[in-house]
């Protein structure tokens, strides 16, 4: 195999609230992947009738856009942009 | 009452009296309570993705929520791809599932398939009912839901126990609608007064918001130069004189050209979609761009906005008519210009004089626009005839044109015309279609004859996938790959094999005769236009590729530059 260029992602901590419902998860997921980001961490607690998620994730295109999709999600209660780190994803051969 | 009674009982509360659907095991409790139902209509397609299509059309007709419903498994795969057409177009409608009874969901049971996780992807909400208490709030939830702000389809799946387990919930309260944000214009008013070329560029955001007539006197009062997508075609009427047309791929060289040279678009309910702006480094550079749309997500998402404003088109747009009545725009040169553009390069096409030619697609259209009354529905399948239709036929109402335009769907055009024959049971519908798509649905002649709608079928046949022929002949050098479909069946015999009657012509001189026999008829009719394999759509940008980029007839690429007084 080739060797490949470093290609450095923009890196991105997104806390989600999201209503207790069927494939509550699967949809942040699904959005997060169709709209061309990936995850590198992820944790979820359970509170009352909400799951309370964080998403490390990184991305070329704009977090805003990704916010703005999860935000449409009916499930979806709030989203909070972290931090913003210079770059965190290496890719390499 | 049961669950399935309460579903009935929600579409009384919500005046929903037509639906369409395929009965099976796991929905049978719902159609259980359908015979002793007379309020609501239910019509029987013959496929599962024509139910979820009939009701996609009825809701674009129509403008009130559509409803489909099917069983679990198969009938629910099936409706997916009419789900996800009117998830691109933003349809409101109400999908309803059975699924397997709840002890057996996860056992691979029969008929079980997890629907909910296959269409994440294409719905605006979705629902698995596992608790009967709870059905009466989420039928409440997801009727409002599917109609509210961006509308979308909303899907719920309720196992068959449900819908048998009687339920002391009452019927829930109607839920408020969301306060639309109030946006401050006074800035986007004073960008307006500023811009020397500015443009208005409109979409199906129109419509969806049932916003046509703010937006036709804000068009009247502005008198922009205006373009719109496909999915905006009949927003500024037949009759605006600073109507440019469809833009895009393949829309009219005025129009893209005008794009090219505006120093402001105002964008209102479109969502730049690729096949209407090109590539998007070209697209507009000239222009600071104002975005308005009920959508927030669909604000930056593809070219930042200089200005947004989100909310409910009918309280924004007025509030730029009352201004421009005050102190209306100073752009008389730039209006000039757009209209010697649209004389020189709108769409253009000559009507053959010649008695015994072959038909064109573009001459067949012209000729339905003039003999059609204006409150005629047309709606369209997915290839060149739709955009012949596009192109050439004059819309006064965007209601008027059904188009798949988001998806692209092949087979919407003749259940999407049963929807919104439904939906107005008097007026003139007319499917106008291509050999290839009409057979994605042909079984639907069979729900037409049912009914006996009197819909009108318009097969423009060509013998081939005419796009795809199209692209490959300009684009893969000719190299034509699997569009071959000269072995289609004799369409009038098919028909009539539906009791439907039917007509073939293939001359220009048969052109009028054969629209006004089909009009005229008082039931629903075929007319079989036979067109040549080698007609193309034009102008067309290449895939990719900016507007600037057009190719015509003559295979000559050209760039608005050459035009620019």
């Amino acid at each position: 195999m080739s060797a490949q260029a470093q290609t450095a992602l923009p890196s991105y901590t997104l806390n989600c609230r999201m209503n207790q419902e069927a494939a509550a998860l699967e949809r942040l997921c699904q959005v997060v992947r169709v709209r061309g980001f990936q995850i590198s961490r992820m944790s979820m607690e359970s509170a009352d009738d909400y799951l309370d998620i964080a998403l490390t994730l990184s991305g070329s295109r704009p977090i805003a856009m990704l916010r703005s999709q999860l935000e449409k999600l009916h499930t979806v209660v709030d989203v909070g942009l972290q931090e913003q780190a210079a770059s965190a994803r290496a890719v390499s051969a | 009452m049961n669950g399935a009674q309460h579903i009935l009982e929600a579409f009384h509360r919500h005046n929903i009296h037509t639906v369409f659907g395929y009965p099976g095991g796991c929905i049978m409790p719902l159609y259980d309570a359908l015979v002793d139902d007379v309020g609501v209509e239910h019509v029987l397609c013959r496929h599962e993705q024509a139910c979820a299509l009939a009701a996609d059309g009825y809701a674009r007709a129509s403008g009130e929520i559509g409803v489909c419903i099917a069983t679990s498994g198969p009938g629910a795969t099936n409706l997916i791809t009419g789900v996800a057409n009117a998830y691109m177009d933003s349809i409101p409608m109400l999908v309803i599932t059975g699924q397997v009874p709840s002890g057996l969901i996860g056992t691979d049971a029969f008929q079980e398939t997890d629907i909910l996780g296959m269409t994440l992807g294409i719905v605006k909400h979705s629902y698995l009912v596992d608790d009967a208490e709870a059905l009466p709030a989420i039928m409440e939830e997801a009727i409002n839901l599917a109609q509210s702000g961006r509308p979308g389809p909303v899907w719920i799946d309720i196992p068959k126990d449900i819908q048998l387990t009687e339920i002391e919930a009452p019927a829930a309260a109607t839920c408020a609608q969301p306060d639309p944000l109030c946006p401050e214009i006074s800035d986007a008013l004073a960008m307006l007064y500023s811009a020397k070329r500015p443009l208005l560029y409109s979409g199906g955001g129109v419509s969806l918001g049932r916003a046509e007539d703010s937006f036709r006197e804000f068009a009247n009062t502005s008198a922009l130069p205006d373009v719109v997508t496909l999915k905006g075609i009949g927003n500024p009427g037949k009759n605006n004189p600073h109507s440019l047309g469809m833009l895009g791929m393949h829309g009219s060289r005025a129009a893209n050209k005008a794009v090219d040279e505006c120093d402001l678009l105002l964008v209102i309910g479109a969502r730049l979609d690729d096949r209407a702006t090109g590539k998007l480094d070209g697209f507009a550079p000239n222009a600071r761009m104002i975005h308005i749309d009920a959508d927030a997500a669909e604000i930056n998402k593809l070219r930042p906005a200089d200005l947004a404003l989100r909310g409910d088109l009918n309280r924004i747009l007025p509030a730029f008519t009352e201004a421009l009545k005050e102190k209306p725009l100073a752009i008389a040169h730039w209006q000039k210009q757009c209209r010697t553009w649209h004389t020189t390069s709108g769409f253009q096409a000559a009507d053959n004089e010649e008695a015994l030619a072959p038909i064109t697609g573009p001459a067949f259209i012209r000729q339905l626009s003039r003999i059609t009354p204006d409150d005629t529905v047309i709606a369209c399948d997915v290839g060149q005839h739709q955009m012949w239709v596009a192109q050439h036929y004059e819309f006064d109402h965007p209601r008027h044109h059904l188009t798949s335009g988001g998806l692209g769907t092949m087979g919407f055009g003749l259940p999407a015309a049963i929807g919104a024959q439904f939906a107005n049971r008097r007026g003139t519908v007319i499917n106008v279609t291509g050999d290839g798509s009409f057979m994605m649905n042909a079984q639907e002649l069979a729900t037409i004859r049912r009914y006996n709608l009197p819909l009108k079928l318009i097969i423009l046949d060509n013998q081939c996938l005419g796009m795809v022929r199209q692209q490959q002949e300009l684009f893969y050098n000719n190299r034509e790959s699997h569009i071959n479909l000269d072995d289609n069946p004799d369409f009038v015999a098919m028909a009539r094999a539906f009791d439907i009657p039917a007509l073939h012509i293939e001359r220009t001189d048969q052109i009028r005769r054969g629209i006004e026999t089909i009009l005229a008829y008082d039931g629903p009719m075929l007319l079989h236009v036979a067109i040549s394999r080698e007609e193309n759509v034009w102008p067309i940008v290449k895939p990719g590729a900016s507007n600037r980029e057009m190719i015509d007839e003559n295979r000559r690429t050209s760039t608005s530059k050459e035009h620019v007084a």
